[in-house]
């Protein structure tokens, strides 16, 4: 569903000197399955996620979404696409409805389909306290979920997810990561990259480890623990990217 | 496809719309300012001003004297039969004075109004000059010293034999020492001016009633002023003034708002990411959220106009502003000045929106605000400068343009062809801000701060190698040549150069190497453009050079056709024909060669280069192929400056375009330009085609009109229709990437 190929994004700096973000990543999300990448911050988790859903042009490599090249047909693809991340923010002068109901109008779904949708993803999401008050007002958790039905609102077949938790308290959490799953089970491909190593213990197929712009390693869980003989994902994490040597020296 | 663009586009606008409308800063800014606190401050400060004005007029001002001889002359004499001339004069009763006075007031100074009254000071002056204030007198030892020292506003000292009064026949010089920096001194000197003026005229009126002669006896010519302005173009020349400049800063400043709460204001509340997350072009996002801007822009002018409209004929501020005259809002220009708007909202917006672009944050954006409005303000302000028209260069100064031209709206003058320039100029400059913002909006660098440089933007180094310009590099580079070429032509013409000699041709060929082939190669090479296919330099095919053929040898008849029909039709004004005629002239004394060379070769070669190669190039990525030959055609008209050749020269562009754009070739097009324009010449002198021309008919013998005969005309049309249908059949299709996919590859 979704294939990486030999992805690379070369950001100049202001002193003109080049900042190689991503570097040559390569991966394959397949339809129900949910994809954790995992990685420090600065590690290119983002960049990569932005180059997928057709934010940022590749500088070499490509995407492709359903075997449709990103970088070319970018309109096309963002309508398959997604796209939630801990940054996209909602109009704060616009209530949750509104909102859904811009975001169909730019997907072009007709008014009785996109009121039909709607109606679906406010029951799934325990939305309906809130749909008309203005997004300014929410809680963090309300916003999520309206970022969530925002996302999800032309059902597509591949979700983008940038630390979807950030900042959720443990009731948000745990229904937001409920619904990732519902979605995986729906046969959906989820791309997904967070701090929350239990998450990705939890949900996630397989991993990628991402450490400055390189895929040092791939695999499920447990592959990961028997290559690197730890036991704890945060310990895999840290000895692969080679910062398990203890940081205070006594 | 459109339909779908365009609904997107209005998706976009309609939310923005909304969500811009619900802030309540923009309500504050928008409808709160305008409405409420203008009057308020209008009103306000006009009742400071009548309070000052009040104020100074009635003060009692101290006279300083050398002697008590002459306070006593200066009050019996001069200062009490002044006062009680008003009496005297209209036989009323004292209580009634008042009154009678205050209503003279009002008819002298409807009868001197002006276009302002200018500072209280002025103001205050001219009252006291009608009706001197209280006046006390003091005998002091030194005047100047007196007046200098504050003790008396105004000293008095009289040099002569005796002191004059009606009576007696002598004469003296009364000098009044005045402090010019200090503003009552200067008051009571000016009441007191007046008032020696009159006293001089009584005196006179009595000497010579003593001899047996009336005044007017000395005064042969009685002078006096007649307006006779209209109501409605007094109204329109004050309103104007004050209104063109107020209407230019409020579209402005109606703009920034939104401009930036769309852009780094987005960005700042990360709704930017999510809104390029949906499958919508930037291109569509941003002409829909510059829609809104530009909208909203217009309504606060249309807001401010109403509620300064409201002040003026409600508050009174006419009459303030007019002196008392009846004054009348030109109503009915209201329509055309908001018209007259349209381009400059657009044109604000888009610069706002690049600018603001680059900001990451509402702070950040505010401040880059700033140069705008002064870029804004300073050519706005030149446009209220007093004797500011619309000639010259002044027609296509940005902004200035609109100020005066919605002045002279105001008052009623119409000049159509102006409104065409001023219009024309700022829609392409409208045009290459709005292509410079979509370009913008659209970068990496922009829409995350956190990913690129901005520098990166603008290093050489990041540009992407492209056969062809974008349309922003397009659209930024005609408006600078546009612009440029004009202000060098007209330096040129100022520089007292000869139009027609050598030297003034030399001058215009320089100019056309320079800006219509020299920059659009040196831009194209420095954004990495490959200069070939960009500038359409590939060999043609015979096909095309077939074309090139008949449209060159053709147009010209057909030219000479319409601008004699349009003669008759839209007659040149005749000055434009006097000033024309020196150029020709000089250029008949011109030998055949060099004016061929001049006429013919270089313009062929240089504007081609630029209009069918750069622009035409440039333009196809994001209009197609027919937009982008009718914006290219536009242009080529518009850079001619000359509303009367505006036709032909844009149909000419037409096909020279339709030719390139379908050969991808220039030097047809170059051969065809060349030829038309050598062909006019030749039709004009004696040494080239013009024995012909008489011989095969073309001249009318009694009247010299020149008009091709019928044969003519239809060979020609056969030609021209020849040449097109080689263009839109093109024989022996050669094998260029549909437009479809030369759009789908840009961003």
């Amino acid at each position: 569903m979704i294939r990486i190929e030999e992805l690379t994004k070369v950001f100049p700096n202001p002193d003109g000197t080049e900042k190689t973000a991503v570097d040559r990543v390569s991966l394959r999300v397949a339809p129900g399955e949910i994809y954790g990448l995992l990685g420090p911050n600065g590690a290119g988790k983002t960049t990569t996620l932005r180059m997928v859903s057709g934010l940022l042009r590749p500088t070499s490599g490509r995407v492709l979404i359903g075997g449709i090249d990103v970088t070319n047909h970018t309109a096309e693809v963002k309508r398959q696409i997604g796209y939630l991340t801990a940054n996209t923010g909602l109009y704060q002068r616009l209530t949750p409805l509104e909102t859904l109901e811009y975001f169909a109008a730019l997907y072009s779904i007709p008014k009785a389909p996109a009121r039909r949708r709607i109606d679906e993803l406010v029951d799934w999401l325990g939305m309906q306290d809130f749909l008309k008050l203005r997004c300014g007002a929410l809680s963090t958790g309300q916003k999520q979920r309206t970022n969530i039905a925002r996302a999800l609102i032309a059902d597509p077949p591949i979700l983008i997810m940038d630390e979807p938790t950030l900042g959720l308290d443990v009731l948000s959490n745990r229904l937001i990561l409920q619904f990732i799953q519902s979605q995986a089970d729906a046969g959906k491909a989820i791309l997904l990259s967070t701090h929350a190593l239990d998450e990705i213990e939890k949900m996630c197929k397989r991993i990628g480890l991402i450490h400055d712009g390189r895929l040092v390693a791939e695999n499920d869980l447990a592959g990961l623990q028997r290559m690197t003989g730890r036991e704890r994902l945060s310990d895999v994490f840290l000895h692969l990217v080679h910062a398990d040597e203890p940081l205070l020296k006594d | 496809m459109r339909m779908n663009r365009f609904s997107r586009i209005s998706t976009v606008w309609r939310k923005e719309f909304a969500d811009t409308l619900r802030d309540r800063r923009t309500v504050i800014a928008m409808v709160l300012v305008p409405m409420v606190v203008y009057p308020v401050l209008m009103l306000g400060s006009l009742q400071a001003f009548e309070l000052q004005v009040s104020r100074l007029k009635q003060e009692e001002y101290t006279i300083a004297v050398t002697s008590e001889d002459v306070g006593r002359w200066l009050r019996t004499r001069i200062l009490d039969p002044d006062l009680a001339r008003h009496t005297v004069a209209r036989g009323v009763p004292a209580e009634d004075l008042a009154a009678a006075i205050d209503e003279a007031e009002q008819a002298a100074r409807a009868a001197e109004h002006g276009s302002g009254r200018g500072s209280p000071t002025e103001a205050a002056e001219a009252d006291v000059q009608r009706r001197p204030p209280p006046y006390r007198v003091e005998v002091v030892s030194n005047v100047q010293e007196a007046v200098w020292a504050g003790q008396a506003h105004v000293g008095v000292v009289v040099d002569g034999a005796e002191l004059p009064t009606p009576d007696s026949l002598g004469s003296a010089r009364v000098t009044l020492v005045v402090d010019e920096a200090e503003i009552r001194s200067q008051i009571a000197a000016s009441g007191l001016e007046a008032v020696f003026k009159r006293a001089n005229e009584r005196f006179v009126e009595r000497r010579l009633r003593d001899i047996g002669r009336a005044i007017d006896f000395i005064r042969p010519l009685d002078l006096m002023h007649q307006s006779i302005s209209t109501p409605e173009k007094l109204g329109g020349s004050v309103i104007g003034q004050v209104v063109a400049l107020v209407l230019v800063i409020m579209t402005i400043t109606g703009a920034i708002y939104p401009a930036i709460d769309l852009t780094a204001g987005e960005r700042e509340r990360g709704t930017l990411e999510t809104l390029m997350a949906a499958p919508v072009p930037t291109v569509d996002l941003i002409a829909g959220k510059f829609v809104v801007v530009a909208s909203i822009g217009m309504l606060s002018a249309v807001l401010n106009l109403l509620s300064i409209g409201g002040t003026i004929y409600l508050g009174g501020l006419g009459s303030v502003l007019t002196q008392g005259s009846p004054l009348r809002i030109p109503l009915h220009t209201l329509p055309l000045v908001l018209v007259v708007l349209v381009p400059l909202a657009v044109m604000f917006s888009a610069m706002l929106l690049a600018v603001c672009s680059f900001a990451r944050s509402f702070k950040e954006a505010q401040n880059y605000v700033m140069p705008v409005m002064m870029l804004a303000l300073i050519p706005a302000v030149v446009g209220v400068l007093p004797g500011a028209e619309l000639k010259g260069p002044l027609l296509i100064m940005p902004v200035t343009n609109i100020v005066i031209l919605t002045r002279e709206l105001f008052m009623g003058q119409i000049d159509r062809v102006a409104i065409l320039w001023v219009c024309m100029s700022t829609c392409l400059y409208a045009g290459a801000a709005v292509a410079v913002a979509a370009k913008l909006f659209g970068q990496e660098a922009v829409l995350f701060s956190d990913s690129a440089s901005l520098r990166a933007l603008f290093r050489r180094r990041f540009f992407k190698p492209a056969d062809e310009p974008s349309v922003a590099q397009a659209f930024l580079l005609m408006a600078v040549v546009y612009s440029l070429n004009f202000f060098i032509q007209q330096t040129l013409l100022k520089s007292g150069v000869v139009p027609g000699t050598a030297a003034h041709l030399a001058g215009v060929a320089l100019t056309l190497v320079l800006l219509f082939a020299a920059l659009p190669i040196a831009a194209a090479v420095f954004m990495r453009v490959r200069v070939a296919p960009a500038l359409a330099l590939g060999a043609p095919r015979p096909a095309a050079v077939v074309a090139g053929l008949c449209f060159g040898v053709s147009t010209w008849v057909l030219g000479l056709a319409w601008l004699s029909v349009q003669q008759r039709v839209l007659p040149l004004p005749p000055e434009l024909v006097e000033a024309a005629r020196p150029l020709e002239e000089q250029l008949r004394g011109l030998s055949l060669l060099s004016a061929l060379f001049f006429i013919a070769v270089v313009p062929a070669f240089c504007e081609e280069l630029f209009f069918r190669g750069y622009c035409l190039s440039g333009l196809r990525g994001a209009l197609g192929k027919s937009g982008a030959v009718l914006v290219a055609a536009f242009a080529f008209g518009a850079a001619h400056y000359s509303v009367h050749r505006l036709a032909v020269t844009m149909a000419l562009g037409v096909l020279f375009g339709l030719l390139v754009i379908q050969y991808r070739s220039i030097w047809p097009a170059m051969i065809a330009h060349g030829l038309h324009n050598g062909l006019i010449l030749l039709a004009a002198r004696e040494d080239g085609l013009l024995p012909y021309l008489k011989r095969w008919g073309f001249v009318d013998p009694h009247t010299e009109a020149v008009f091709p005969p019928a044969g003519w005309l239809i060979g020609a049309g056969t030609l021209v229709l020849v040449g097109l249908l080689l263009c839109v059949f093109r024989p022996g299709r050669p094998d260029y990437p549909p437009a479809a996919e030369v759009r789908a590859a840009g961003p």
